[in-house]
């Protein structure tokens, strides 16, 4: 899963994923706009079968690789 | 950080020297529609906001009120004070002025039919004959360290609203169609301006500039900008200094681009503009959080994360400030066989 959302976001953001480690805040460093969230709540909601709520978007559940893995798996557990 | 510079204070925007920036951007016009694009004067797209009034103010001081042309360009969803507040900003400074209506050139884009049914596969009981709607950022986005998600915000006949979240076809749709109204302006103010060997002045104020708060070839085309490098506060200074009519200096600025009414603050800014002015000034000359916390009146937390929105915000819209590239070739060179 980790990869899956490494390589959706480098794809997204024209980038390479090396550069992009689990902890790399994607917002702080301007990775993402608007557009590449929006892109990523679509991914995970198809690759995945979860639904994002208002209330998730929260830099918590989408700042970074591994926290969006976490978020993804409390979802899939609930 | 920039050295020598004032201690960060709330006042620290005011224009001291208003006649000499004024004079300043006078001669500037002169010196570029005039000598350097050869051109007799300029056309303007008047909307009844402070922008446009400014900027045909100061193009008045600059080339004179008989070189200049006040188009209003209303649309269906446009609202009705604007070409009235307009009108009374022409006349108030003697410059012709005159209506396009460019409701069927948006019709044949298919402008409205593209926009509304985006928004009808996202809020399938929204009826554009007798429901309004907007597009919005809600506010807690702005407190957030992330890019806003944007809210398409339907007013029913009966007074009720629903906002539902976009997803992304939807939303780029609706931006995308909703650009048209800009771009339909465009070209009707380039068909003026040729028509006459005018320029097309321009009406961005630099916070729209800066965090690209225009549409690429539509509010975005232009020969110059007059007020593109003013804060909002200062082109409010600037108005009430020229004597743009009050009606027009005490109304909320709106984006006049959707049918529900929609203030600019609440699509796009998500701050009172004096704030953002002051807060955007501080982040452009490296003031520390720190200086600029206890002025502002807000934790230290608070104004990073407006630093990092504005940061992002400057970077995420290169695209719409950069010229068509053309710098392909070898060396710059288009090497013939």
């Amino acid at each position: 899963m980790k990869e899956e959302i490494r390589n959706f976001i480098a794809e997204t953001a024209f980038s390479d994923p090396s550069v992009i480690k689990d902890d790399t805040l994607i917002f702080d460093e301007g990775i993402f706009d608007s557009m590449g969230l929006l892109g990523l709540i679509n991914f995970i909601e198809s690759e995945y079968n979860i639904v994002t709520e208002d209330n998730d978007l929260q830099e918590e559940n989408f700042g970074s690789v591994e926290r969006i893995v976490c978020f993804i798996q409390k979802k899939l557990a609930a | 950080m920039i050295k020598n510079r004032k201690p960060f204070t709330k006042n620290i925007l005011h224009l001291e020297n208003i006649d000499e920036v004024i004079e300043n951007i006078c001669v500037q016009l002169q010196e570029d529609v005039y000598k350097r694009f050869r051109r007799y004067g300029g056309v303007i797209g008047i909307s009844g906001g402070i922008d446009s009034s400014v900027t045909l103010a100061l193009a008045v001081k600059a080339f004179g009120s008989d070189k200049l042309l006040g188009i209003m360009l209303p649309e269906t969803d446009s609202s009705p004070d604007s070409e009235q507040l307009a009108r009374e900003l022409a006349d108030k400074f003697g410059v012709k002025s005159i209506v396009e209506n460019i409701s069927a050139a948006l019709d044949g884009f298919g402008c409205y039919r593209r926009r509304d049914e985006a928004v009808k596969r996202v809020i399938p009981e929204y009826d554009p004959k007798v429901d309004k709607m907007k597009v919005v950022i809600p506010k807690e986005f702005v407190k957030k360290n992330m890019p806003p998600v944007h809210f398409v915000s339907v007013t029913f006949k009966d007074g009720t609203e629903k906002q539902i979240r976009l997803p992304m076809e939807e939303y780029l749709q609706i931006v995308a169609a909703s650009n048209f109204k800009q771009r339909s302006r465009a070209n009707m103010l380039y068909y003026h301006a040729e028509a006459l060997n005018y320029s097309v002045l321009g009406t961005p104020n630099k916070h729209e500039v800066q965090q690209g708060f225009f549409v690429k070839y539509g509010d975005g085309a232009a020969d110059v900008m007059p007020i593109g490098n003013l804060y909002k506060t200062q082109v409010y200074q600037i108005a009430r200094y020229l004597g743009v009519p009050k009606s027009i200096i005490d109304r909320t600025p709106t984006t006049d681009t959707y049918s529900a009414e929609q203030t600019q603050e609440e699509f796009f800014y998500q701050m009172p503009f004096a704030k953002m002015d002051l807060l955007w000034y501080a982040w452009e000359n490296e003031y520390l959080p720190d200086e600029v916390a206890p002025v502002m009146d807000m934790t230290m937390d608070e104004v990073s994360n407006i630093y990092k929105n504005f940061a992002r915000k400057q970077k995420t819209t290169e695209y719409l400030r950069t010229a068509p590239l053309h710098h392909y070739g070898v060396d710059g060179i288009i090497r013939i066989s």
